[in-house]
């Protein structure tokens, strides 16, 4: 009884292992095998080691490219960064043979390349060339936002990031686009319902997270792991650039159904302001930005952004924002050489700073310095006559990039905080008559300057 | 607590009888094998166990990825995944054809897509092609055969539709009074019985491939001159073929897939869908050396006349220095045919859903089409604005890069213009000469984005304000006195005839005989005398060696100009102020050039050739050039013929029509 018992045993699990050994070979077949062994490797968690398959791939890449005469860049945060360190040595000897394979062979999923979207043809025969390469690739497209802003036009969807892989590795291209505020643009990556959502794991991309705005770099072409490549001049500003790269797009559907609701004001003395406010707002970011001086919109013009895409015309000034860690001194000299008259002065860098400055005909631009706090940030007011303070209350935030006038510039990220915090959340109706010691649903009575400081702190011109 | 105390004493016991056990057993004969089967099963079950280990595993990590790109990645709007068209594996269409006075349609398998009921509208006969495989609407056109000349358009059309088409031919009204013998004959080779006795008022409907079987048709013949034949109704049924059958067999190449998508859709494009001989689709003309228009984009405003975008499309990508990167069309209107063209030539196509009515939606789509020009090429200074019922000449491009620096450089120039408004075959004569005007004559011109950005865009008409954007640019509010520069001999040809302002009429009396460029590479000789102040001394020097014409002589007649050639002609006309036209409109109008508004002037100063000679036209005293007039010549005048009714709508409907 027991020897068949343990028999029968036997043979059952000779069965049962034989059959699992089927199910997994079927399995590797099917699955792994797919994933060209990607995933396999990463289960094993063999991350050591030199890599040579990547090298490969990277030189097969950059060969089909030149073959149909495509610039692109490297802008691959990890290379980069390694390339950094050793930038002199890279930049002094262009074509010098490496000795080791030191970025190329780091093992990895990806390698990231940037392609300026004016400089190729959009031709299919760089997918036909790279099938026959070995190469399988994914095009991700969408609307073109340069068109979004316009009012029912329709385009073709551009193309915005491509990946091409090949065996376990994969290049990500990320295409960039030329935007009216003289800068770079690339798009989000967003999957299409019927798209392979394990091509890769879209997840690990540097780029594609969000879309980005970045200036147009200077490249270098190098050799590096003894492939021709081209990097931006400068890799470590880059970096720094990308960190800080994310862009939002304006609302312009909204701001569409706002001017549906409330027809846009079309006078001659609303198309001379908004030229106004245009030619103001370039000057003052060009000066600000010679300086390395970070800012913002903020009140009137921000809300004019997020709501209408759009000078707000009753406005009669443009308000910017700057953290008070970044007040330089030569602000006020600066503005004053580009034409920008001060007009006065309120609170102290200790507290509550407020520039304002004299722009063509009666246009003003209010410079507003903000105070960061554990749990929140807040900038001052002051009322000339009683010396009375107030302080504006604004949630934390950080910053994005945005396109606006035919200008690259900040606006809050978390915008709608932003507004709501400061015009409540009726901020969707146009108001006329607004009393910024009392209309801000967030201002806050903060004492009263003492007398003796009054020189100093209240300057008017 | 005193019952449980005991239990753990059992364990031992246990433990210990199973050691004597196998004490026992391994003192068995048998023991190694038994060992060597308990050391099987172990290692078996452990296999198991790794196994399902590695499985689990690897689903997970699988799983995490799929998780991890789900999120963020997914496109917000979820796409509504579209609604894809059944495939069609019907082997037979239903066709319906009607035809009668008041009312045409045409229905296959159930779906209309022809129906005219329009009162005064879509009189002759209606043409209608379908793809013979998939049954899809290939062209629709309408021909009225009631009226003169339009039998010999739908021979070319039946001419141009490939052969095994399936046409549908159905009249609506009449479509017969001008239905010559060709026609008829072209028809009854397709195997209408009926064609070549159709007449006055008959209804007809028929239904047949082209140079193949028919499919039915009927008839109903007209019993008094007075009245129509009855309504007829065709009901048949047509056999498709498979799609090879239905295609032409090109080389695989980008370009002929581009080919086969086109004429796989739409029909009566002619030999770009000749299976045997393509005419080709991309044309690579020489580039232009120190081409400074390489850069400019170019901007092709369309509507729903494809085959005019067609014609259009192909002298410009045939011109040279073109750069097809550079250009996009912009579509007023959700037209499918139009952007078949467009993507047949590998070019981007931008659609606009159409604001306003009229003259006002041309207007908008001016606007949005400028505007998303600057935005997709924000580094452009300039665009190149066209319009799809122009040819461009051969040498379009070169002229604007000779020319484009005045643009840049001279703020006093509003635009540089291809068109000679003034520029006929009679009175153009110099493809190197360019004048300065002070209208802006459009159709084919190129805008400074300053200009736009700065001054036009924000203030263009809104779409309430039923304005031609043209008109609203000639304005002095907007044109603020600067200048267009054009060449004496137009580098665009203006061949629409049908139009929002336009007809067969007009296009005849105007447009027709305008003077176009056909030599390529042609190098302008005066460009820097064109900048202000030169032009000025340019002018007064030609006004210093011209001479006098006899201005006894009538200026309308052929004796007026001596016959010279290559001389410079002075004859001065009245004109009391700087807005008097009077006696100018009347030349014009004998002279057989443009009367309908004033264009082509340059401070009361007209400048064109006759009989081969440089023929400059002052308006005394309200041109600063009436100092030059001896004082023993009296300026023309020419009083206007009494007034005829319509005499003056005419020139309000005409001069809008350089859109």
């Amino acid at each position: 009884m027991q020897k068949i018992n343990r028999n029968v045993v036997l043979a059952l699990l000779s069965l049962t292992s034989l059959v699992f050994l089927l199910f997994q070979l079927c399995y590797y077949k099917f699955y792994l095998s797919q994933k060209n062994g990607a995933a396999f490797s990463k289960v094993r968690g063999s991350q050591s080691g030199q890599d040579s398959t990547r090298w490969h791939v990277v030189r097969k890449f950059l060969g089909l490219l030149s073959s149909h005469n495509i610039p692109v860049y490297l802008i691959d945060p990890l290379i980069l960064g390694l390339v950094d360190k050793d930038i002199e040595q890279i930049r002094s000897s262009p074509d010098g043979p490496s000795p080791e394979c030191k970025y190329f062979c780091a093992p990895r999923d990806f390698t990231t390349f940037a392609l300026l979207d004016k400089t190729w043809k959009h031709e299919v025969g760089l997918f036909r060339t790279a099938e026959k390469m070995g190469f399988q690739w994914l095009k991700i497209i969408n609307k073109d936002p340069r068109l979004d802003g316009m009012d029912d036009l329709s385009g073709m969807e551009i193309p915005l990031h491509y990946i091409f892989k090949l065996a376990s590795h994969a290049i990500h291209l990320v295409v960039f686009y030329e935007r009216s505020g003289n800068f770079l643009w690339h798009g989000p990556l967003r999957l299409k319902q019927h798209m392979d959502r394990k091509f890769v794991p879209f997840r690990k991309l540097h780029f594609g997270r969000y879309p980005g705005a970045y200036e147009k770099p200077e490249l270098l072409l190098v050799s590096i792991d003894d492939l021709k490549v081209q990097i931006p001049k400068n890799p470590s500003s880059f970096l720094q650039e990308m960190s800080h790269s994310r862009f939002l797009e304006c609302r312009y559907r909204e701001a569409r159904a706002f001017f549906q609701l409330y027809p846009d004001d079309a006078s001659l003395d609303a198309v001379e302001f908004r030229k106004k406010a245009k030619s103001l707002l370039h000057l003052a970011a060009l000066t600000l930005n010679n300086l390395g001086v970070k800012f913002w919109l903020s009140s009137g013009t921000c809300l004019g952004w997020y709501r209408q895409c759009n000078v707000i015309p009753h406005s009669k000034d443009v308000d910017l924002g700057i953290f008070i860690r970044e007040y330089k001194a030569d602000i006020i000299p600066a503005f004053q050489k580009a034409g920008l008259p001060l007009k006065h002065k309120f609170g102290k860098v200790e507290d509550s700073l407020e520039l304002s400055f004299q722009g063509e005909d009666d246009v003003k631009l209010d410079i507003f310095f903000f105070y960061e706090e554990d749990d929140h940030i807040w900038n001052g007011g002051t009322q000339a006559k009683s010396g009375k303070k107030f302080k504006y209350l604004f949630p934390k935030f950080t910053l994005c990039w945005t396109e606006f006038v035919e200008l690259k510039v900040h606006v809050p990220c978390e915008t709608l905080q932003y507004v709501e915090a400061n015009y409540g959340p009726e901020w969707k109706v146009p108001v006329k008559t607004w009393d910024w010691k009392s209309s801000p649903s967030n201002v806050q009575d903060n004492g009263v300057w003492p007398v003796d400081e009054w020189d100093d702190v209240i300057q008017i011109y | 607590m005193d019952e449980w105390k005991p239990n753990p004493a059992v364990k031992p016991h246990k433990k210990r009888s199973w050691y004597l056990a196998w004490k026992y057993k391994l003192m068995n004969q048998r023991a190694l094998r038994k060992l060597c089967q308990t050391g099987a099963v172990l290692f078996l079950l452990v296999t198991v166990i790794v196994n399902i280990k590695l499985i689990l595993d690897t689903r997970r990590a699988a799983y995490e990825e799929e998780e991890e790109s789900a999120q963020d990645y997914d496109d917000e709007m979820l796409n509504v995944e579209v609604p894809r068209h059944p495939v069609n594996n019907k082997k037979v269409l239903d066709v319906e054809v009607y035809s009668s006075r008041s009312k045409v349609y045409v229905a296959v398998d159930g779906t209309t897509v022809l129906e005219d009921e329009a009162r005064e509208q879509g009189r002759g006969i209606h043409v209608i092609v379908l793809n013979q495989a998939t049954g899809h609407v290939m062209a629709k056109r309408v021909f009225d055969t009631y009226s003169p000349h339009e039998d010999e358009a739908m021979v070319l059309f039946l001419n141009m539709v490939a052969r095994g088409r399936i046409l549908i031919f159905t009249i609506k009204d009449e479509g017969s009074f001008h239905l010559k013998e060709t026609a008829k004959n072209v028809l009854k080779s397709l195997g209408s019985q009926v064609a070549s006795f159709l007449s006055w008022r008959d209804m007809w409907t028929f239904v047949g491939k082209k140079g193949g079987e028919v499919y039915g048709e009927k008839h109903a013949k007209s019993p008094a001159l007075s009245t129509w034949g009855d309504p007829v109704l065709l009901k048949t049924e047509v056999h498709l073929t498979s799609v090879e059958d239905a295609e032409c067999h090109w080389p695989d190449t980008e370009l002929n897939r581009r080919r086969k998508r086109f004429c796989s859709k739409v029909e009566g494009y002619g030999s770009v869908c000749s299976c045997k001989d393509p005419t080709p689709i991309e044309f690579n003309p020489d580039p232009l050396k120190d081409n400074k228009v390489f850069d400019v984009p170019v901007a092709v405003i369309a509507g729903n006349r494809p085959n005019y975008l067609y014609r259009m499309l192909r002298s410009l990508l045939s011109a040279q220095g073109v750069n097809p990167q550079m250009i996009t069309v912009f579509i007023d209107g959700y037209y499918e045919e139009p952007m078949d063209v467009v993507e047949l030539f590998g070019l981007s196509g931008i659609q606009h859903t159409p604001i306003s009515i009229k003259n006002a939606r041309v207007s908008q789509h001016y606007k949005a089409s400028l505007t998303a020009t600057f935005n997709l090429f924000p580094d452009a200074k300039f665009a190149v604005v066209l319009e799809e019922d122009l040819d461009i000449s051969v040498d379009f491009f070169s002229f604007l890069s000779q020319s484009i620096h005045l643009l840049e450089e001279d703020e006093s120039l509003y635009c540089i213009s291809a068109w000679n408004d003034q520029g006929y075959e009679h009175t153009a004569e110099d493809p190197s000469l360019l004048y300065r005007v002070e209208t802006m004559p459009g159709l084919g011109w190129v805008l400074r984005k300053s200009l736009y950005k700065d001054e036009l865009e924000p203030k263009w008409p809104t779409p309430e304000k039923l304005w031609d954007w043209d008109m609203w640019m000639r304005m002095p509010e907007q044109r603020k006195g600067r200048e267009c520069i054009i060449p004496d001999i137009s580098r665009s040809y203006h061949f629409g005839i049908v139009g929002l302002n336009m007809n067969g009429y007009f296009h005849e009396a105007y447009f027709k005989k305008h003077k176009f460029n056909t030599v390529p590479n042609v190098q302008l000789k005066n460009v820097e005398s064109l900048r202000k102040d030169n032009y000025e001394t340019e002018i007064h020097r030609l006004l210093g060696e011209a001479e006098v014409l006899d201005h006894s002589k009538n200026p309308c007649e052929d004796s007026f100009v001596p016959d010279t050639e290559g001389r410079v002609y002075v004859m001065f006309i009245r004109m009391e102020q700087e807005a008097d036209f009077t006696t100018w409109t009347q030349l014009a109008k004998c002279l057989h050039i443009w009367d309908l508004d004033v264009r082509g002037n340059h401070k009361g100063l007209w400048r064109l050739f006759r009989k081969k000679n440089h023929f400059l036209v002052v308006g005394v005293p309200a041109s600063p050039y009436s100092s030059k007039k001896p004082s023993s010549v009296t300026p023309i005048f020419m009083e206007p013929p009494a007034k005829e009714e319509g005499a003056v709508a005419v020139p309000a409907v005409a001069a809008a029509e350089q859109t």
